[in-house]
């Protein structure tokens, strides 16, 4: 921790405790979307299509529309023609691209007559081709999701320096191709939306991490004005990025609740929330890498084909994380983001780099292992380190300044946590047991923040204290941090401090909780709209305490004079003779003028165990070293490190969707076949979040964004240490036990290409 | 609410019986709480319904009666007509545990019970955990190691931990593991969680 004990320099910001709303979650009170019943509310169900590709001929729907208890009907024919969030299509469409894809909707008396009406509503479709391979979906001849291609937009590129010269000036160069497919998302609460119409005037309560974008895609929906549209997310039971973006689920229950002039709930099944949600799209990179003698990462080319299923947010492929995190003077990627018949996908917990470092990563170790180099020192020797130039946007050119960043900080302190120096000297060698240890490392980053943040603070006549903002908690502890935030800039105790998470209607506008911005960018909102309150305040009080507003101070819920603490006023008391609330309003906006890039490192070290004889991999030790800037609560820091360490791990493990070759659909749409982990399948004793000292520049009290980054770097770190402990190479996840002791029956690999 | 709103299409032969039965029966259909006292003067359907049970039981220590469809699951049974919404349905297919409620003193997915089935049993749900403004030492623990994040499994975490600390009162921390196990928590707040139950089981004893 950044404070040594009795010389705290904030009064708030940096301790540790549970969270402001902890009595909430933990006694069942806390409300989320299903929990919730409007008088006359009706049920809606939805229809969905078992064809991965297909026409729709015709819908009758008069036989569902005829069953009494039945409210309201809807199909294509009702859904306007406007885009749900980022994509090229709608609510319900005429042409269907997944199997699972919404076709129709009722509402009803309740849950039973919805699914009745379902069955009696007749559907004749043409049937289409379907693919569902991203490179096969680029092959001329390939069954076309939209009319102008299966590729979306222009692939992404960046270049930098000269890549075949790179090359030819190398030692050594290996090509290897990494692959994830398609893995689940979403959180323990399915979807979930409420539609309650008052003339022209629309209230959703909707199980999103992002409000505001749901209500700009319900104005555009239903063209009416923000003005006409309340979105209201209270509590949310997990987001992970699949609730990131407005989705169809809320537009068709705002149809139906208009339809029938009742307030309609849509909850989703679990099935329904696998298929129709977004999933971790699928990526296969392609990864061509080469050093020089002097262990300086010289040239790399990348080329990736990302899955993004029938629909995708557009909200971001793979991450740049070859750019952001080493100095390689030639550089090339590419990425294909490809149209094909499988699920929606959107941004999982740290979008693409999850599946990138997985790439990257495994490369930079290949290579290491085969020059017959430590790995950690191959790493440190290229990593960028502070005040090194990085690429400010998308571009290769390194047109910025890396600060504040400890990535070498990282990967030493991780090293040392772990014993770096116990790891398997002679990879994939030297042990005769059954059961083999290794240990592997892998490096990753991410910045924070971004797009639009708001929020206000309102000061109350007796000196209490409400932040409101528009994004919501889905997890993260927001509403504690942005709270903590608020009290240090106050100068008052948390415990005066509430949040109102999750209301379009009542805070400013705020992007979403997503792409760890909450806490960097809302929390500068925040920061600033106390500033506001602070400043209103001591003018308050200057005339009451006869000295300068300039000369005053509020600390512990008391304004007093700074040279003269005997002339004070407690907070309370300058309020009441105020007579007014005191209200702050900030707003924040990511400036992408500044030459200064800060982004938040991390190193993850694992010790595993791999049993020869049954292909089990077993996690014994995990380091996860973060520098997450000045820790605004150490206890949310290390929760959001435990826990997003184990969601990386999970994909070592299972979580993978399959689809049946034959027709597309989805063969383990539930829990038990794409096996989350339980408490038993990883010692969750054996995750040690390691905070690295540092402290920003550019987040509220030098906070850096945390949330998505410690679910990056488990798939290449178990990867590498499962290379250290007996010498195979893991190049798709998951690694099931098959995998495994398939890789082990071959015989090693073959000598790498050389330059 | 429109009429035909309160007859449910599939009931139409208890429409029948409601009409014969005139207000004696109105009791009997649309009562949503009856405290036990009540019983003695509860009046019979005149024409039983064999798609529906009148199921009785003791929920947090309060009694209910009411006569409900036999599909109806000891999760809907709570949340919708009890409307103790704390238990969540999760999967709706025993996969998750965020339903978990405590019968009888075990540990039971509510999502995959039929209420008929809980019938005559004593039902504790996380709304019956605290006494008054006064948390469960297990609430206490839980918020002590914050084990949790968004909070969506946290009430069938702990109605699981309840039962087994009932079970096994100093239970090992791999005992806790294997106890806790089926119930998932997909923020994988799983350290905390098992630290939770660990100090809970010391709280208990204290």
């Amino acid at each position: 921790m950044a404070q040594q004990p009795g010389a705290r320099k904030y009064a708030v910001i940096g301790s540790a405790g549970p969270p402001i709303d902890a009595v909430e979650r933990v006694t069942g009170q806390a409300k989320y979307v299903g929990d919730l019943e409007l008088p006359g509310m009706l049920v809606a169900r939805v229809l969905r299509t078992r064809h991965a590709h297909a026409r729709i001929v015709s819908i009758d729907t008069s036989r569902a529309e005829a069953l009494p208890g039945v409210k309201a009907v809807i199909t294509h024919k009702d859904a306007p023609k406007v885009p749900i969030w980022g994509n090229r299509t709608y609510a319900l469409n005429e042409q269907v691209r997944f199997a699972g894809e919404a076709v129709a909707a009722v509402a009803a008396i309740d849950e039973e007559t919805a699914e009745r009406a379902l069955r009696l509503i007749d559907v004749k479709y043409e049937v289409l081709k379907f693919v569902l391979d991203p490179e096969a979906a680029l092959q001329p001849g390939a069954p076309q999701l939209f009319a102008d291609g299966n590729l979306e937009g222009e692939p992404r590129r960046l270049t930098r320096g000269d890549v075949d010269r790179g090359f030819a000036e190398c030692d050594r160069v290996i090509e290897r191709v990494y692959h994830c497919p398609t893995m689940w998302s979403g959180g323990m609460e399915p979807r979930a939306a409420i539609a309650q119409w008052e003339g022209n005037r629309l209230t959703l309560w909707a199980s999103t991490q992002a409000p505001c974008r749901v209500q700009t895609n319900m104005t555009a929906q239903f063209n009416v004005a923000d003005s006409q549209v309340r979105v209201i997310a209270s509590y949310v039971g997990g987001g992970f990025g699949t609730k990131s973006a407005a989705h169809v689920d809320e537009t068709i229950t705002a149809l139906l609740a208009r339809k029938a002039r009742r307030p309609v709930k849509l909850q989703y099944s679990r099935e329904e929330e696998i298929l129709d949600s977004n999933t971790r799209f699928e990526t296969r990179v392609y990864v061509k890498i080469g050093v020089k003698r002097d262990m300086t990462l010289h040239a790399m080319d990348v080329k990736a084909y990302i899955n993004q299923g029938a629909y995708h947010v557009r909200l971001g492929g793979l991450g740049n994380q070859s750019s952001h995190i080493y100095n390689i003077p030639h550089l090339r990627t590419v990425q294909y983001r490809v149209h094909t018949n499988l699920p929606n996908t959107g941004p999982t917990r740290g979008v693409g780099d999850p599946q990138e470092t997985f790439a990257i990563d495994s490369a930079i170790d290949e290579i290491a292992n085969e020059m017959g180099w430590d790995p950690v020192a191959f790493r440190l020797k290229n990593v960028k380190r502070n005040g090194d130039p990085i690429a400010r946007g998308g571009s290769g050119t390194e047109d910025g300044r890396l600060v504040t960043q400890v990535t070498d900080r990282c990967i030493e302190e991780g090293a040392a946590r772990i014993g770096w120096t116990r790891r398997n000297a002679a990879p994939g060698a030297g042990q005769t047991a059954p059961q083999a240890r290794g240990i592997g490392l892998a490096v990753t980053e991410r910045g924070s923040g971004g797009g639009l943040a708001g929020a206000s603070v309102t000061v109350n006549l007796d000196g209490s204290v409400v932040v409101f903002y528009a994004s919501t908690d889905i997890g993260t502890h927001s509403r504690t941090t942005l709270s903590m935030i608020a009290a240090e800039t106050l100068g008052v105790p948390l415990a005066s401090v509430r949040a109102v998470a999750g209301d379009t209607e009542i805070a400013p506008y705020d992007g979403g909780s997503y792409g760890n911005r909450v806490l960097y960018s809302t929390g500068r909102a925040v920061d600033a709209a106390a500033r506001q309150c602070v400043g209103q305040i001591l003018a308050t009080a200057a005339p009451m305490l006869k000295a300068a507003a300039a000369d005053l101070e509020l600390r512990e819920g008391v304004v007093r004079v700074k040279t003269d603490a005997s002339r004070s006023l407690p907070l309370r008391e300058v309020m009441q003779r105020r007579g007014r609330s005191v209200v702050g309003d900030g707003s924040v906006t990511q400036s992408q003028a500044e030459t200064n890039v800060e982004r938040a490192a991390g190193a993850h070290f694992v010790e595993v165990e791999v049993d020869r004889e049954t292909g089990k991999i077993r996690i014994l030790k995990y380091v996860s070293a973060h520098d997450v800037g000045q820790p605004i609560n150490i206890t949310v820091v290390e929760n959001q490190i435990e826990g997003g360490t184990i969601q990386g791990l999970a994909l070592t493990q299972a979580e993978e969707m399959r689809f049946d070759p034959r027709d597309g659909r989805c063969l383990n749409a539930n829990f038990l076949d794409l096996k989350p982990p339980t408490m038993l399948d990883f010692d969750p004793r054996v995750i040690e979040p390691l905070v690295v000292d540092n402290v920003g520049e550019q987040g509220p009290y030098g906070a850096k964004g945390l949330g998505e980054n410690p679910c990056h770097a488990g798939m290449a770190a178990v990867a590498n240490a499962v290379y250290n402990a007996v010498g195979i190479r893991l190049r798709r996840v998951p690694f099931t036990r098959a995998d495994v002791l398939r890789a082990l029956a071959e015989p090693r690999q073959a000598p790498s290409r050389t330059a | 609410m429109a009429d035909e709103d309160r007859e449910k299409p599939e009931h139409s032969v208890t429409r029948r019986a409601f009409l014969k039965g005139g207000a004696l029966a109105t009791g009997a259909l649309s009562s949503t709480f009856m405290p036990d006292t009540a019983e003695a003067q509860l009046p019979v359907a005149v024409e039983p319904d064999p798609r529906r049970t009148l199921v009785e039981m003791k929920v947090n220590g309060t009694a209910y009666r009411k006569e409900i469809p036999n599909r109806t699951t000891l999760l809907q049974f709570l949340r919708e007509d009890l409307t103790l919404t704390g238990a969540k349905m999760g999967c709706d297919r025993a996969q998750c545990g965020a339903c978990t409620v405590i019968v009888n003193g075990s540990n039971v997915y509510a999502c995959t019970t039929l209420a008929v089935e809980a019938s005559g049993a004593e039902i504790l749900t996380i709304e019956g955990l605290a006494t008054g403004d006064a948390l469960h030492p297990i609430q206490q623990a839980f918020i002590q190691h914050t084990g949790f994040q968004c909070g969506f499994c946290t009430p069938g975490q702990i109605m699981t931990t309840k039962a087994f600390l009932d079970r096994v009162p100093r239970p090992t921390e791999d005992e806790a593991r294997r106890a806790l196990s089926g119930n998932l928590c997909r923020c994988a707040a799983y350290k905390r969680i098992l630290e939770s139950v660990m100090t809970a089981s010391r709280l208990m004893q204290a």
